[in-house]
């Protein structure tokens, strides 16, 4: 009956003194645990949801945690907050416990992927390389609800052959395409609130990117206060729209926005340096404005449009400067 | 992004330009206008949902104009096309909610987080509003992602326009400035 448990004895040795192989022995004897990764990055004290078997978790957990004591005296609190939430959906086989209760299942996790990790770090070290590892495995999002029952069934049956399940339960990880979402210390781990947080956190990654996008949105806080500059923002660009259409319709009695007319005036404003330079007399009072024009001129047309500009600014070019000194003479 | 706009655009005006009631500021404002809208919404060829509705509203005024922008299958199958689903009838939402929450027990902090909740709400109804098509956007997640997406299109017609106002008006200027000048001059010497 308490194959699957942890026996208090078991637990006696010190933190330290683990070695690899003792610490996968463990493992293997609890059920399988599911390591969540979080997309998100600001989540201090990660959880792990851990599967026990039959009905001693309070005991069970009560003594691992007398027993880790010395690892983290803050998390206290947060055992009983735990505990109040520990009978959810899940065949009511899942507890949540606080990070320091997981220390070695956390880290033997990590050690499973990662072999090469020094026993002999201290306990702030093992905790950093911990979030590290978490956070490589960020890059995917699965809610791995499906897959957690379908390994404690079969766990079940199978208890002897822990190595088995360890691996089946890793290439579980591999085959389903879930959602990975790690739930937070004090949060419900129930199927619709996991789904309703990823989608949260889904809706804020989004927010932030508007609030790059729109001028002015960083100083604001909170949603209310973003989508309110999002419509301001997105009501003042449709209403440049229709002045501007306004504006070219006045000034533009054929309609005309056709290419070659752009490029004529690009040429000519390629032109005024070369004029300016040669005759300062009669443009004295130019002011800088062609340069700017030019300028934003070469942001909105394209490259192709400046090879045809050759043929027609040399004739531009020949036609002013003739102009002009023949005025001047 | 921006030429292939301006393309678009040149090709929409060249259908308006033999139409001759183009004589009143209004009417060529609004071919303007259209073609430009049009213009930006084929560039996302149809991939979202704010193009689409974009293309179906101008559709109801100008189905020629469409039809032409648009080459190929795709301008038939965009313009058919019903709006996707019907609009949620906001009120008789909310009266039905109003009803389901009166024996909901009210604390403070419960009050204060509805209310935030409602304003969120409230704003998310005038994004809908803004956006073309956001009536049919049944989940805030692709709101958000349609609103991103017109926002960038948006920002690039603004641009390209600007840029051709600028450019005619500098033109006019500039040619109304010299040739004052070049009079000026004549008439001196």
């Amino acid at each position: 009956m308490l194959e699957g448990l942890v026996s208090p004895e078991s637990l006696s040795f010190s933190y330290a003194d683990m070695s690899v192989p003792e610490m996968l022995k463990w493992l293997q004897q609890h059920q399988q645990q599911e390591v969540l990764s979080l997309s998100s990055n600001d989540s201090p004290e990660l959880l792990q949801i851990l599967q026990f078997h039959g009905s001693n978790n309070d005991e069970l957990l009560q003594s691992t945690f007398s027993h880790f004591q010395m690892v983290g005296s803050g998390f206290g609190t947060n055992y009983n907050m735990g505990f109040g939430h520990s009978h959810e959906a899940m065949d009511g086989c899942i507890s949540r416990t606080s990070s320091c209760q997981i220390h070695p299942p956390d880290t033997m996790g990590v050690m499973l992927k990662n072999s090469e990790e020094n026993r002999a770090i201290s306990l702030k070290n093992k905790r950093k390389s911990e979030d590290k590892t978490r956070e490589e495995e960020k890059t995917e999002k699965k809610i791995k609800v499906e897959a957690e029952r379908e390994s404690n069934i079969s766990n079940k049956e199978a208890s002897s052959d822990t190595s088995k399940e360890t691996s089946k339960g890793a290439s579980q990880i591999q085959k389903l395409d879930y959602i990975h979402v790690r739930a937070r210390r004090g949060q419900a781990t129930d199927r619709h609130s996991l789904a309703e947080r990823a989608r949260r956190e889904k809706i804020s990654k989004k927010m932030k990117y508007l609030q790059d996008l729109v001028p002015g949105c960083n100083t604001v806080t909170g949603k209310a206060g973003v989508l309110d500059e999002i419509i301001n923002y997105v009501q003042s660009l449709q209403r440049q729209v229709e002045f501007l259409s306004m504006k070219l319709a006045v000034t533009n009695p054929e309609l005309e926005l056709a290419v070659e007319d752009l490029s004529v005036k690009q040429a000519y404003f390629t032109n005024f340096p070369v004029v300016i330079a040669s005759k300062p007399s009669v443009m004295v009072d130019v002011p800088l404005f062609p340069l700017d024009q030019q300028g934003s001129l070469n942001l909105s047309v394209s490259n192709p449009n400046q090879t045809s500009i050759d043929a027609p600014s040399e004739s531009w070019e020949t036609q002013s400067q003739s102009l002009f000194a023949s005025i001047l003479r | 992004m921006k030429e292939e706009f301006l393309k678009k655009w040149q090709m929409g005006l060249q259908i308006y330009r033999p139409l001759i009631d183009n004589t009143s500021v209004s009417e060529r404002r609004k071919a303007i206008k259209l073609s430009a809208d049009v213009a930006m919404a084929s560039l996302r060829k149809g991939t979202t949902c704010w193009s689409r509705a974009l293309i179906q509203k101008t559709a109801t005024e100008d189905n020629f104009l469409v039809r032409q922008m648009l080459s190929g299958i795709k301008a038939e199958t965009l313009i058919n096309k019903k709006l996707p689903k019907v609009m949620c009838h906001r009120k008789i939402v909310r009266r039905s909610k109003k009803i389901l929450r009166r024996r909901q027990s009210r604390s403070a902090i419960e009050e204060v987080a509805a209310k935030a909740r409602k304003l969120v709400k409230k704003k998310t109804q005038g994004l809908r509003n803004v956006v073309p098509g956001g009536e049919f956007m049944s989940n805030d997640v692709l709101l958000i992602q349609e609103t991103l997406d017109y926002i960038v299109s948006l920002q690039t017609q603004v641009n390209v326009m600007r840029s051709i106002v600028d450019a005619a008006e500098a033109g006019s200027e500039r040619t109304a400035y010299y040739l004052g000048k070049l009079k000026f001059a004549i008439e001196d010497g």
